[in-house]
């Protein structure tokens, strides 16, 4: 009965087995430990990421190896999302502590829903199936809800966590109906047998063009694209601003791993569909989140919409992989290490703005208004250049981290022949840029409101100080992370 | 050799880095010990980069990746041949050199640290110009460059002269620099590649363009645009309005930068773009004239100066038009030999001149000085030295290059050579007449030195004890610069004519086609030896004038000081004429600077405020603002309205792509 | 007509029937029995299907767990009906508009003869063939890593569920009594001393 059955090589899962059965440990180890002791809940989950990270780079060898029967993929594209992920995490975690702490919401089950998070990301970054496509956006999403309303004594957290739990399961809905009619038209479960089925095209294409349609649905929703982005406003407003930042940054990563798994990896054969549809969606998030961001007063929600358009920029350079029906390798990993780059370069200036949220916000205190960024300057010239930074980097200003990110998806989107694509985009962010400017405008030409000094620890200040000096100066020598994102494509395609 | 070459320019910039940042928290002995200890290193190894390419090792490679994004790739690279090595060499002796005066000359300035910061930078941005191999890093040492030396021409930024004199070189590089980009836009238009050795291999292809805007032949499009940059930086007529104004600055970097190095900038690029302009005859008979307008006209102006800075800079305009005729005549290496003995010779000269002034009490103005021999023995001597080099006595390094570029004139046979021969012929005789002029002014004769009228400022941020007491001789580190260039100044064109111009040093690095313009190897036939030459010259046309110059200068200055004032008064508008510099700057300032004025006005008035800002700026800022008012309508908060937005997403997908599949 | 297809039209059409009833029932009370109804169906379908054991769980699982407890929220719950309708007139003729364009749709590509029932594979299993060790069998070996994983899903909704209820409200005027009979003398009195003051004179 079992004869034909080998057990599974779990070494290349070892990274999702530390965290899992350490998220399960400090659950365990929470009722052990006194209030005055919390902090070692959080160190332990710090320790927990550091040693999955170690892990990973242990075992990346940069083959492509794949595990329990063909579900799991471990290629160095894997490596190096996973890898990044951890850090965005851990970052969140330093940034948030003192937030969370004064807020009450420092209870072990925050740290343990934030583990099985990334867990849920690590399993989509690693999916080689719909299966667990489809568990770990359920994990990653699961544990986001309840994070979301994790503030219990705040309606609007509350709310946000419930308008997010709707719509997120009914984009799950969305994607499993897609996934399911793909399953329908080809036969099979396994990504790369979708892309041989599809290869051969034994479905009729309408079929597949069918599911398409829902799949996208469903990816555009997690990345919160226009328009499947409706959620994003509210609940980044909402959620606690610790949680807004977890769920700005490290899930974008693991979003943009299922759209080249499911996309580029099982569907590549469909390319010159999804590539419209991805042009569609991310024109209409640029424009309409830089529009309007501009509106707005709050900052979380004008960085919800700023989101919104980043990630319709991230898409530009999904959408130059394949041009005219011809796959040219060359082009087709210029465009998709330029996503990449765009990917990890928003991770890292998302972290440090929410950082320096949080950074003015005191116990009672939500700085979450412009108004609570004006003369920043005056009270600490410091961090307000650490926003100048983060601000510059965001707009697009040379010679900032986001400047090259930008630069390098539009190139690929001219190579591609869609030059007005990118001059409409282009125009877009100058528009954007007002929004990003009016906060420096706030941070060195008005008066401050507050004027108390900013208290925060010393290693939260460290490590925005390291996050915004990395923005800067990996826009001064962009190639290191641009060859790290050729190199890990390379390998994984 | 990667390393060397990597710190040749990086130690002068963290001299500049730690001068300019930390220049207070070190001190003034601590600023200049570390400038000058990072010049002193890169000149060191530039000794060694040059003994290394002696050897006959060439190196044109990337150092560092700076950014690769698509087919375009941006790319620190450094070119080390003998051109390089050569000028590496120049630009670290001068510019150490006057690291070492500047502690006399600035000693009571505020701005000592900033000041070793400007200049350790510019020492930096001058060698990634000179070894950079692609077009991009020249660029941006060319900018950098341009940069510094705003700064410093403006470095008694609280002088109005000071600052209009730095807006001034500041725009008219911008004129030079627009026809620069021009031509590197060109070329990476058609070429593909900003690297020298790929355009240089596609030369033959670029050669057959023709460009589709102007209908000109691409490759003379690009000449003309590269050269219009070089007129920029080396200041040739008409943009060398800028250079005498720069004297503004402090007399250390008038010696640095805008005698002996960065104005040769222009002369090196082109001498380094040599294969492209050897296919354009049209860009050559460009550069030719404009060479020769520059050598004599400029000259000219040098007679009727009393700055003692300006003779010298109206005599380093001239200069730079004489080796802009040489590159005219395809004689590159003549050019780059003159550009190198000239740093020498000019870089003391200026030095000189800064020593006289220190003299003097920052008194600049000549005929309030006379008969310093007796105070001044060092400057004396080594200033002697330094004209009779620029003079081209015999011997003396300043003949062979200048002869050879007369020689080189005559020989060529390409439009405007006629013309050409004239300008360079005559202007020894104005050299040697206003170089000597100055001279006697200075250092022969009465004294005047008490005559300085008490209202006269001009390089006085020290005024308090003006014109009071005798000239005296300037401290070791201001007269050890002047003995230590006077010797190459004499000696460096004996020794090095031989293997530069008529042996094969410069390799590959300099590219001429014979066929076409032979100039070169016409005087290579007729070249028997250093000491044969300085014999022939003795009998030759120019040492003819150029001794008559000094003999007329001696006669008029010395002898019967009241015949040029008899003369001024009888050639009245000509004099008007010098005094205004031809109407050169009369002419910018109603022309461009008004129009420009003019048009920005209207262009404020009309198109600023009445266009952008109120219908294109608040105008599409109002239309903005209230899309993004009706945007944010749909953002209600309903969540029924959210999923809705999703359904109709999905439906619009579905509907789009249902017949695509 | 075989005996199967008829059943097959019949769970099909109560099937629909009861998921419209579910979102057009005016009482939350009768939309949950209709979910009841519809669950049962799908159960029968599945049984046609030979997936005995899928349909077992869902009647035990959905209908016998889930729904009862459904059930007793809905009931206890006073849902102001009217107000849930709000709008629905309002919106409907767009909703259903877009509804009834995309079901046609789907309708159009999913009765292609990709589907048709002479393309699927004839499976017909013997009498005694075990869907329930044939499930066993994949869920355990081929599917293990799913199989934890939604083990893990399950988890976090466990937690995630603790977290979002177990609160202690601050706003609550309950008190403990536990606290209030292990309270001592210091936490409610302390005892200062201080010098006699003197009355300022009149």
């Amino acid at each position: 009965m079992l004869n034909n059955f080998v057990l599974p090589d779990t070494l290349p899962a070892a990274s999702e087995m530390i965290v899992c059965s350490m998220a399960l440990l400090i659950i365990l180890v929470d009722l052990f430990v006194s209030r005055s002791q919390r902090w070692m809940v959080s160190l332990l989950t710090i320790l927990t990421l550091l040693g999955a990270a170690l892990m990973t780079l242990v075992t990346a060898d940069g083959q492509t190896t794949l595990s329990f029967g063909n579900m799991f993929v471990d290629d160095l594209l894997a490596d190096f999302l996973k890898f990044l992920t951890y850090f965005a995490v851990i970052m969140m975690l330093i940034y948030s502590r003192s937030y969370l702490a004064e807020r009450g919401l420092d209870k072990a089950e925050f740290y343990v829903l934030v583990l099985f998070a990334t867990l849920g990301m690590m399993v989509m970054i690693s999916a080689a199936n719909f299966v667990t496509v489809y568990l770990g956006l359920e994990l990653l999403s699961l544990s986001m809800y309840a994070l979301v309303a994790i503030d219990r004594d705040s309606v609007r957290s509350t709310e946000a966590g419930m308008k997010y739990f709707v719509l997120g399961s009914m984009a799950s809905g969305l994607l499993l109906y897609g996934l399911s009619m793909l399953y329908g038209a080809t036969g099979t479960l396994e990504i790369g047998g979708v892309a041989q089925a599809v290869n051969q095209s034994e479905a009729p294409a309408n079929l597949l063009v069918f599911g398409l349609v829902f799949t996208v649905a469903g990816i555009a929703f997690k990345l919160g694209v226009v328009p499947f982005h409706m959620w994003i406003p509210d609940v980044y407003h909402g959620a606690p601003t610790a949680v807004t930042m977890f769920l700005g940054s490290a899930p974008k990563l693991a979003a943009f791993a299922i759209t080249m798994r499911l996309l580029v990896y099982g569907l590549f054969g469909l390319a010159m569909e999804w590539q419209q549809m991805l042009l569609i969606m991310a024109l209409l998030s640029i424009g309409l989140g830089n529009l309007a961001a501009i509106a707005q007063t709050n900052i979380k929600r004008m960085l919800a919409y700023s989101a919104i358009s980043h990630m319709g920029f991230m898409l530009l350079g999904l959408t130059a992989g394949v041009v005219g029906g011809q796959v040219d390798p060359f082009t087709a990993v210029n465009a998709y290490s330029s996503a990449l780059y765009y990917v990890v370069a928003y991770v890292l200036m998302t972290l440090g703005t929410f950082a320096m949220i949080m950074l003015l916000s005191r116990s009672g205190h939500e700085a979450e208004l412009l108004e609570d960024f004006k003369g920043l300057n005056k009270r600490s010239p410091w961090f307000a250049g650490m926003m100048l930074i983060m601000m510059f980097s965001m707009a697009g200003i040379p010679f900032f981290i986001g400047f090259f990110a930008k630069f390098s998806v539009l190139l690929a989107t001219i190579k591609a022949g869609y030059t007005w694509v990118a001059v409409v985009a282009v125009i877009f962010s100058l528009i954007g840029a007002f929004y990003y400017l009016r906060v420096v405008k706030l941070m060195y030409f008005d008066a401050p409101v507050d004027t108390g000094p900013l208290r925060s620890d010393i290693d939260m200040r460290i490590l925005l100080s390291i996050n915004g000096l990395a923005v800067a100066f990996l826009g001064m020598f962009p190639d290191t992370v641009m060859s790290l994102s050729t190199t890990a494509l390379v390998r994984s395609l | 050799m990667k390393t060397t070459y990597l710190l040749i320019p990086l130690a002068p910039l963290a001299g500049a880095i730690i001068a300019g940042l930390f220049g207070r928290l070190i001190g003034r002995a601590g600023s200049h010990v570390v400038t000058i200890l990072g010049v002193a290193i890169a000149f060191a190894l530039s000794v060694v980069v040059y003994q290394d390419v002696n050897a006959g090792n060439v190196f044109n490679g990337t150092v560092y990746t700076w950014l690769q994004s698509g087919g375009l790739t941006l790319q620190i690279g450094f070119l080390i041949d003998p051109l390089t090595a050569m000028m590496m060499l120049v630009v670290t002796f001068v510019s150490l050199m006057v690291h070492i005066y500047t502690i006399g000359y600035m000693v009571d300035d505020p701005g000592y640290q900033r000041f070793f910061s400007y200049i350790s930078l510019f020492t930096f941005s001058m060698l990634m110009l000179v070894m950079s191999n692609n077009f991009v890093q020249l660029f941006f040492g060319w900018e950098a460059v341009g940069l510094v030396s705003y700064l410093l021409i403006g470095f008694w930024y609280t002088r109005p002269t000071a600052i209009y004199a730095n807006l001034k070189a500041f725009l008219v590089n911008r004129v030079g620099d627009f026809g620069f980009l021009l031509g590197i836009g060109l070329i990476a238009a058609y070429a593909g590649t900003l690297d020298y050795a790929e355009v240089f291999a596609k030369r033959e292809a670029l050669a057959a363009i023709t460009e589709s805007v102007t209908g000109w032949p691409l490759i003379t499009a690009i000449c003309i645009g590269l050269f219009i940059g070089a007129m920029g930086k080396s200041a040739q007529v008409p943009l060398h309005v800028w250079l005498p104004d720069s004297m503004e600055g402090p007399t250390p970097i008038s010696a640095l930068i805008h005698a002996a190095t960065m104005v040769t900038a222009g002369i090196f690029m082109v001498a380094r773009m040599s294969p492209l302009f050897e296919l354009s005859d049209t860009a050559l008979t460009f550069v030719l004239v404009i060479g020769s307008i520059t050598a004599l006209f400029m000259g000219f102006l040098g007679i009727i100066q009393n700055d003692i800075k300006r003779v010298v800079a109206y005599s380093t305009l001239s200069q730079l038009g004489y080796m802009t005729v040489a590159l005219g005549v395809s004689a590159y290496s003549v050019a780059v030999f003159h550009l190198m003995t000239h740093a020498f010779f000019k870089a003391l000269l200026f030095l000189g001149a800064g020593s006289v002034i220190i003299g003097c009490h920052h008194n600049q103005d000549i005929r309030y000085m006379g008969g310093l021999r007796k105070y001044m023995p060092i400057t004396w001597i080594t200033s002697l030295l330094g004209s009779l080099a620029l003079i081209g006595f015999p011997l003396f390094s300043g003949f062979y290059s200048k002869d050879s570029i007369i020689e080189a004139v005559h020989a060529s046979n390409l439009a405007g050579s006629g013309f050409a021969y004239f300008a360079v012929v005559a202007g020894v005789f104005v050299t040697a007449f206003y170089s000597f002029r100055m001279y006697f002014l200075v250092f022969h004769g009465k004294e005047r030195y008490d005559q300085v009228p008490h209202d006269e400022h001009h390089d006085s941020h020290s005024d308090d004890h003006h014109g009071d007491g005798k000239p005296h001789e300037s401290p070791w580190v201001v007269t050890l610069p002047l003995v230590l260039l006077a010797i190459p100044s004499v000696l460096i064109g004996f020794i090095t004519i031989q293997p530069m111009l008529f042996g094969d040093w410069f390799g590959t690095s300099i590219f001429v086609d014979a066929a076409k313009h032979p100039a070169m190897s016409h005087m290579a036939e007729s070249f028997h030896g250093p000491m044969a030459m300085a014999l022939h010259g003795i009998t030759s046309l120019p040492f003819i004038l150029a001794v008559s110059g000094v003999a007329v200068a001696w006669f008029f200055y010395l002898k019967r000081p009241d015949i040029p004032a008899a003369i001024q008064k009888m050639a009245m508008p000509i004099f008007t004429l010098l005094e205004n510099k031809y109407y050169f700057d009369k002419f910018n300032e109603v022309f461009f600077a008004a129009g420009s004025r003019m048009l920005g006005r209207g262009l404020w008035k009309g198109g600023d405020q009445l266009l952008i800002d109120g219908a294109m700026v608040n105008g599409s800022a109002r239309a903005i603002g209230w899309i993004s008012a009706v945007v944010r309508l749909f953002q209600t908060g309903h969540i029924y309205q959210y999923a809705f937005s999703m359904i109709i997403g999905v439906f619009a997908l579905l509907t789009f792509w249902f017949n695509r599949g | 007509m075989e005996f199967k297809t008829v059943l097959f039209y019949i769970f099909a059409t109560v099937l629909i029937v009861a998921a419209l009833r579910v979102i057009s029932a005016r009482n939350p009370v009768h939309a949950v029995l209709f979910l009841v109804l519809a669950f049962i169906n799908a159960a029968g379908l599945w049984v046609l299907l030979q997936a005995e054991f899928l349909a077992m769980i869902l009647i035990i699982v959905y209908v016998g767990a889930v729904m009862v407890l459904f059930l007793f929220v809905v009931m206890m719950l006073d849902i102001n009906i009217e107000r849930v309708r709000e709008g629905f007139w309002r919106y409907l003729p767009l909703g259903a508009g877009i509804g009834i364009l995309l079901a046609a749709e789907m309708t159009i590509v999913l009765t292609g003869r990709y589907f048709g029932l002479e393309n699927l594979p004839n499976h017909s299993f013997p009498a005694d063939y075990s869907n329930t060790k044939e499930l066993a069998r994949a869920l355990f070996t081929e599917y293990y890593f799913p199989f934890e994983l939604a083990s893990m899903v399950l988890l976090v909704a466990v937690i995630a569920a603790v977290t979002l209820t177990m609160r202690s409200r601050r706003d609550t005027k309950a008190v403990d009594p536990a606290t209030q009979i292990s309270v001592k003398r210091a936490d409610r009195i302390r005892l200062v001393r201080m010098a006699a003051e003197k009355e300022q004179g009149e």
